[in-house]
């Protein structure tokens, strides 16, 4: 009697087989990833109580001090500062090269922006540091440079080009169709572009602003070396020009100097396992309105 | 009037790429002008603790070496299966969403994961092993996403004609669209080095030191490698050695700059071609 | 050639159309009568897209179009330079071949050509849309669904949508671009119909290659080959009493 294999294992050559268990190690890592981080994260959670440890205050580990929520309100302020300057200014790049952008400029804007995205962060980290933190020293005549203002705007030049390079395909990709119908009704390009063409393109770009959310906070060597390292919340809690610490900085720093299986260790898996719950959580919802975007848009 | 407001659009919309275009030039210039005066033949290739940069550099390479080649034929036999053998159907849905939420998680979280399971659970230790292991699993998303697109640029009447002359797939395979999707594959690697060479927080406590002994001779040894080190420049030493640290930031930039625009340029020179 | 005893809303003059070296419209020159059916017949490709194209200037969106030649709107040359387009295109309207609403709502639809021509209060909105859902028959079928998707209407229906929603600007001219090509036959016969009433109000141009439906809706007809104006005359002259020899095959059916 011949045993039925399930549809999908049935594979006509034995290299179909062996890529496919190839191919699940990709489901392996990801499983294994949110298991260890987890299981050396949650002890962190059971020792200091999970409300004491989110919310907590003060964060000194050295004393004993693990209240995250400085480093959460840390991360959160920075992001959404950076999303403040990424935002528009990707935006209106994005429909710049879509809707207006002669060939020879998008061919130099275009390979421009890749490689924004593809500097490595410690080289942004290295001009923040070198460069940005003391003009802003000087020209804001603050006492030190490494501020969340340093971090935000270091994180928006890491984070435009994913706004741009979506956004701009998914501008470019509302059917012509509908163009020329708004101008046949004697619409200008622009208001064809604001009334027409971006509502159609707009979970597309919200999508691309999530996922630059979803960078932004998991940025770690660029952040650590502009953001000043002082777990506090500045006064005003709006102030920009104040050192903050974050998630990611946290980690990094600590973890060099952490015993293997004290608690300060486990804390910092704790702070990767909070970090990793919200950039699944802004992945998903990125993803959501990636599927109600025009055709055609990679990530 | 109409047309005023048109043209401030216009305006404000330049002037936003401009500024993008304005950055790229500031960080370029800033690292490259210093760079180039700091950088000499004698730097590379003389050791650490004689002022040089050799052995961040030697152990770049070798991290670069290993985890390439891990990731790339686990990268690409997991792009053959999703492009060849089940492009439909509820495991490549998973699978897709496995490598999508994985290219999404922060690379310390990489470093974090890295250090408990390979350095740890498997007893590894801080090695240039779980350096590449670690940073296989980060690479993966990209390799396989970027051959992903290249194997599905493969025109379906290639393979259509191979198998109607009774070719089995993975001749076809191996005959046919792999030599065709060649360029796709290699930008999707080449994209894969940048990644790994510029990456620092996914080394820092699973592979990376601040000061070796000599150069690693077995894969379970740890190693130095450039992004780390100039973050120690950096911060552990700032003032001194200023020359030092330009010099491997522009040894970075410079690579990271030649690889994608080599990539950039195999892609469009081959989307020329593509147009069977 | 020239039509007689009626003001002519468009006058063409010596119009030609390149696009890049292909020479697709070559020195036309007819007047287009006020308030009444034009219909310009030809084979396919014989460039009457291309000249419905320049009488709204939509031509200018064609990479590489170059027109040389006068075309007059009320004695107006519409090429002049100084010409703003938006008021040309709110007077001279198009339908387009293939229906294509925009992504938004059935009132959306129609209140967006005159939101963009500076229309903003409600009421008169809801009057405008009302009123020109009821010329095309189509409002008592979507009036208690204007919110739904412009989608969820069948093909027929979205063409009829788009010609309501080309008289929502209030246009002088209506240019048609084979309108009824992607719809059955009954539907054909309720736009058909439905061009009949316009004419009282709109100055129409039709494209159509089908010449029994050129014959039937219209009062004057132009007959287009390989981008030359052939005849032009009355539809019961153009098609029972034929000048031309390549008329009369064409419409015999010899070719095309």
């Amino acid at each position: 009697m011949r045993l039925k294999h399930p549809k999908f294992l049935c594979f006509k050559d034995k290299a179909g087989s062996f890529s496919f268990i190839l191919a699940s190690i990709s489901i392996i890592i990801l499983f294994l990833i949110i298991v260890f981080v987890l299981n050396e994260g949650i002890p962190a959670f059971i020792e200091l109580g999970f409300s004491n440890f989110l919310f907590g205050h003060r964060w000194s580990p050295y004393y004993g001090d693990f209240g995250a929520f400085p480093l959460l309100y840390g991360s959160i302020l920075i992001v959404l500062g950076s999303l403040a300057i990424s935002v528009p200014l990707g935006v209106f790049t994005a429909i710049f090269l879509a809707e207006y952008s002669p060939r020879w400029l998008s061919n130099i804007l275009k390979p421009v922006i890749e490689l924004l995205a593809a500097i490595p962060s410690i080289i942004y980290g290295f001009f923040g540091f070198m460069f940005l933190a003391p003009k802003i020293m000087e020209f804001l005549d603050v006492s030190m440079g490494k501020v969340a203002l340093t971090a935000s705007i270091i994180l928006s030049m890491m984070t435009v080009p994913t706004i741009v390079s979506i956004s701009s395909e998914v501008i470019a990709s509302v059917p012509k169709e509908y163009r020329k119908a708004s101008l046949a009704l004697g619409a200008t390009k622009w208001q064809t572009i604001k009334s027409m063409v971006l509502p159609a393109a707009k979970p597309g770009v919200i999508a691309s602003l999530l996922l630059a959310f979803g960078r932004a906070i998991g940025e770690t060597v660029a952040v650590l070396m502009v953001c000043g390292c002082v777990p506090q919340i500045p006064s005003p809690p709006w102030n920009y020009l104040e050192p903050v610490h974050t998630l990611t900085a946290a980690i990094a720093l600590d973890m060099g100097e952490v015993s293997w299986g004290s608690l300060h260790y486990h804390v910092l898996f704790g702070l990767g396992a909070i970090l990793l719950v919200i950039t699944f959580i802004v992945n998903m919802i990125a993803d959501f309105f990636i599927k109600k975007a025009p055709r055609g848009v990679q990530i | 009037m109409k047309t005023v407001k048109e043209k401030t659009v216009l305006f404000l919309l330049a002037f936003s790429a401009a500024i993008l275009l304005l950055a790229f030039v500031a960080i370029t210039l800033f690292i490259g002008v210093r760079g180039l005066s700091a950088i000499n033949f004698r730097m590379i290739t003389t050791s650490i603790r004689k002022g040089g940069i050799f052995e961040p550099i030697i152990g770049t390479l070798y991290l670069l070496a290993g985890t390439i080649a891990i990731a790339t034929p686990l990268g690409l036999a997991t792009a053959i299966y999703l492009a060849e053998y089940a492009p439909k159907g509820k495991i490549n849905r998973i699978i897709v969403q496995a490598l999508n939420n994985l290219a999404g998680v922060p690379s310390i979280i990489f470093g974090l994961f890295g250090y408990a399971f390979f350095c740890r659970f498997l007893g590894l230790g801080i090695s240039l092993l779980s350096g590449w292991l670690t940073l296989t699993c980060m690479t993966l998303p990209i390799i396989v996403r970027g051959s992903q697109e290249a194997l599905k640029m493969v025109p379906k009447d290639f393979r259509i004609a191979a198998e109607a002359l009774g070719t089995p797939k993975w001749k076809t395979i191996k005959d046919i669209v792999l030599p065709t999707a060649t360029p796709g594959l290699a930008t999707s690697i080449i994209l894969g080095i940048s990644r790994v060479a510029g990456e620092t927080a996914a080394i820092l406590f699973t592979c990376s030191v601040v000061l070796t002994k000599s150069l690693p001779t077995s894969p379970l040894h740890p190693v130095m490698v450039l992004t780390y080190h100039l973050y120690t420049l950096l911060v552990a030493s700032p003032g001194t050695s200023m020359d030092r640290a330009f010099a491997i930031a522009l040894i970075l930039l410079g690579l990271v700059i030649l690889l994608n625009l080599l990539a950039y340029l195999i892609r469009m020179r081959y989307r020329r071609r593509w147009k069977w | 050639m020239e039509v007689v005893g009626v003001k002519p809303k468009i006058e063409v003059k010596n119009l030609n159309v390149w696009y890049g070296a292909n020479h697709v419209l070559k020195d036309i020159s007819m007047k287009i009568p006020e308030k009444r059916v034009t219909a310009i017949i030809g084979p396919s490709g014989c460039g009457k897209s291309t000249f419905l194209m320049t009488l709204n200037r939509l031509i200018d969106l064609v990479n590489g179009a170059r027109v040389k030649g006068k075309i007059l709107l009320d004695g107006k040359n519409i090429y002049n330079p100084g010409i703003d387009l938006t008021k040309l295109r709110k007077k001279v309207g198009m339908v387009f071949q293939k229906p294509n609403p925009l992504p938004k709502s059935i009132y959306e639809n129609i209140a967006y050509g005159p939101k963009v021509h500076g229309v903003k209060d409600r009421k008169t909105l809801d009057s405008i849309v009302e009123k020109c859902l009821r010329v095309v028959g189509l409002w008592d079928d979507v009036k208690d669904r204007l919110q739904d998707s412009a989608f969820e209407l069948s093909v027929g229906q979205q063409q009829r949508l788009c010609i309501a929603r080309a008289l929502a600007v209030k246009p002088e001219v209506l240019l048609m671009d084979e309108p009824c090509s992607a719809l059955d036959p009954t539907t054909t016969r309720k736009i058909e119909e439905l061009i009949q009433t316009l004419k009282n109000n709109y100055t129409v141009v039709v494209v159509t290659h089908n010449m029994q439906q050129a014959n039937r809706i219209s009062n004057y007809t132009a007959f287009l080959y390989l981008g030359r104006l052939i005849e032009y005359g009355p539809t019961q002259e153009i098609f029972t009493k034929p000048k031309n020899k390549l008329t009369k095959d064409y419409i015999n059916g010899k070719f095309g």
